[in-house]
């Protein structure tokens, strides 16, 4: 009997022991994963921020819009900041992910190609957001600028309202591209959109019926509506 | 496929070798009104230049009323006459252009000129006239009026000075002309359109400097640049006195903020590039002038300074945020401040609308903002500006209008100190 409770507990040391030796070097490969991920994070960050400021992308993206639109949503670091903090958590997650598989863990058997897979999706989204951004702020100002040099009265609030369209446009696709909720994200924006264009319908065609019919006789037979000058 | 604009004089008039004058007429669509330019100009060769070997060249782009038709039927053969037809691709083959014609009306203008050019080089012509079709004042003393200064007294370029109502003009008149004057030292009126006179030399000069015809200020803003590259260069640059212009398509006729830009944008442009010319010169000299001065005002149209002043006052209420990115804190602030007067003592003081318009090319010089949204967003300003002086003169006499042109472009002169130094050191 004392044999066996011997032998068991031998046994059960030993197994211990060889899977705690088995377990050991992949516990040492994911910290080294997770430090060559710090390491290499870091350098991409830094390489990064500094071409970004030898091609003087923050000017750039002042131009464009891209820092006001961002600082309106409360960002309060510049954008080759936010590029550089952004690239350093992607290594640094992606190094991870690839110390959670050399773990080889069951529940973390496919994980690392599922991350690859959904990368690409990622990559496309945060594009689409960043170009619809920049739509959104162009298309805005341009708005803005037209609606009043013509004299039209509520410029920024048709300004407003182009800038929101994109921005609600660029959302949706977004989530569609990740695949978020897709049948939610059409649904919404189906009704969304549709219930503001039917608002504007009806705005028009009850409410200002009379000024879109004025307005249109007066564009039709060409009234003169500017002043006599010739500027040029 | 159309040959080269060479290609086609040559198929037309293969005798034509060399020539003292060419005339260029660039039409489209203006049937009303090329037959009696063409007697105009062919009496006018008559009369004063019956000595000079002259072909003439008529640049359509692509009239469906039998402009070119006209053209020839008028001038018989009394001259030999080609008609040359656009062959780059021009305005047509560019989608997103379509809609928008220069500020003179007419289509593929740029094009027009650069065939002119091309054909006086190749003719090795001593003058080349160019004359607009659209034009019902063109009298006979117009083509000597342009050719004799070149032909006789050594200028380079003829640039037309037409008598106009009070203010009309008046970008031309408070931006343009002063900027212009301030920046190349030449004290020329810049009106554009109806006619111009070029020396073969300057015409061989525009042809050969192929970043004149490339972009939106060459495609947009010929009428523009001509002058400016003209005194930029230091070429001999004269005005002929050509009386009342009166023509079937006003220049102008886009609205005022695409004007602007087109205009402005060319001016601007052109800075960029004769930086290390403007930035020496300093002080103005006017230029020589040939025509008669006709005396007396040419009745002037109503002005409605409330909707100007009203157009303002909203830029300033809804374009600030821009304006705070184009112009310098000191004169936002002075542009601030107008905000609070009444409509009758609204006042856009001279030296403040200076540092708008230095700010701004500044600005167009940095990129802070796409340039074509800088230029327009200053449509505001501008009205304001021209509120301002047709209130200050509306009492008084033609005399003080002509005196508040002349502080403008003064003011432009003494305050370009501040421009270089904004331009070096922003």
């Amino acid at each position: 009997m004392s044999e066996m409770w011997q032998e068991a507990m031998v046994e059960a040391f030993r197994e211990m022991m060889r899977r705690g030796a088995l377990f050991l070097p992949k516990l040492m490969a994911m910290v080294t994963f997770l430090l060559l991920g710090l390491a290499v994070g870091w350098l991409v960050k830094h390489v990064l921020m500094r071409i970004l400021s030898a091609v003087r992308f923050e000017v750039l993206c002042e131009r464009m819009g891209l820092t006001p639109a961002l600082a309106k949503a409360g960002m309060k670091q510049d954008i080759p900041h936010l590029i550089g903090r952004l690239s350093f958590w992607m290594v640094f997650v992606f190094f991870a992910f690839m110390g959670v598989d050399a773990l080889d863990l069951p529940a973390t058997a496919n994980l690392m190609s599922a991350i690859l897979g959904f990368l690409p999706d990622i990559f496309a989204a945060i594009l689409v957001a960043l170009l619809g951004i920049l739509l959104a702020n162009f298309s805005g100002e341009a708005v803005l600028i037209a609606a009043v040099n013509a004299q039209i009265q509520g410029a920024r609030l048709i300004a407003n309202m182009v800038r929101w369209g994109v921005v609600i446009f660029t959302g949706a696709m977004v989530l569609t591209q990740l695949g978020i909720a897709k049948e939610i994200v059409i649904a919404a924006f189906s009704i969304i959109f549709g219930g503001i264009v039917l608002a504007l319908a009806i705005a028009v065609g009850l409410g200002g019926r009379t000024i879109a019919k004025e307005a249109l006789e007066r564009r039709l037979r060409r009234e003169k509506h500017d002043d006599e000058l010739t500027h040029i | 496929m159309e040959g080269t604009a060479w290609e086609q004089v040559q198929e037309q008039c293969p005798d034509v070798h060399k020539i003292d004058l060419l005339i260029g007429l660039p039409s489209f669509n203006q049937s009303s009104t090329i037959g009696s330019v063409v007697e105009s100009i062919l009496g006018g060769l008559k009369a004063s230049l019956a000595h000079a070997s002259a072909l003439m060249i008529n640049a359509d782009a692509g009239s469906q009323d039998g402009t070119p038709d006209i053209v020839k039927e008028a001038v018989g053969n009394l001259l030999p006459v080609a008609l040359v037809k656009p062959v780059t691709e021009g305005m047509s083959a560019k989608p997103f252009v379509l809609n928008r014609l220069s500020y003179s009306g007419m289509p593929a203008r740029e094009e027009a000129f650069r065939s002119l050019f091309a054909i006086t080089e190749q003719l090795q012509a001593k003058a080349c006239v160019v004359i607009d079709g659209n034009v019902r004042s063109v009298t006979t003393e117009w083509i000597d009026l342009f050719a004799r200064p070149v032909l006789e007294k050594g200028a380079d370029y003829v640039a037309p000075l037409f008598r106009r109502q009070r203010y009309e003009g008046s970008l031309t008149n408070n931006l343009i002309a002063p900027l212009t004057r301030s920046l190349y030292g030449k004290r020329v009126a810049c009106q554009t359109g109806g006619g111009y006179g070029f020396s073969g030399k300057l015409a061989s000069f525009y042809l050969e400097k192929e970043f004149l015809w490339e972009g939106d200020a060459a495609r947009f803003g010929i009428d523009s640049w001509l002058t400016t590259v003209a005194v930029a260069e230091g070429y001999q640059v004269w005005q002929a006195r050509l009386g009342t212009k009166i023509q079937d398509t006003k220049a102008g006729a886009v609205d005022v903020s695409m004007m602007l830009a087109q205009a402005v944008g060319a001016s601007y442009h052109y800075m960029e590039h004769y930086q290390d010319v403007w930035e020496k010169r300093s002080g103005s000299t006017a230029v020589p002038e040939i025509g008669q001065t006709i005396e007396g005002e040419v009745e002037s149209a109503a002005i409605k300074v409330e909707r100007m002043v009203k157009g303002f006052r909203q830029g300033l209420r809804d374009l600030l945020p821009i304006w705070e990115i184009i112009l310098a804190p000191e004169t936002l602030a002075g542009v601030l401040a107008l905000g609070l007067r009444e409509d009758e003592d609204f006042n856009f003081p001279l030296s403040l609308w200076v540092q708008t318009v230095y700010d701004s090319a500044v600005a167009y010089h940095e990129k802070v903002i796409h340039r074509e949204h800088l230029l327009k967003s200053l449509t505001p300003l501008y009205l304001g500006r021209t509120a301002s002086m047709v209130l200050e003169t509306r009492d008084g006499g033609p005399d003080d209008v002509q005196r508040t042109i002349e502080q403008g472009c003064q003011t432009f002169e003494a305050m370009k100190p501040y421009l270089v130094e904004r331009w070096r050191f922003q």
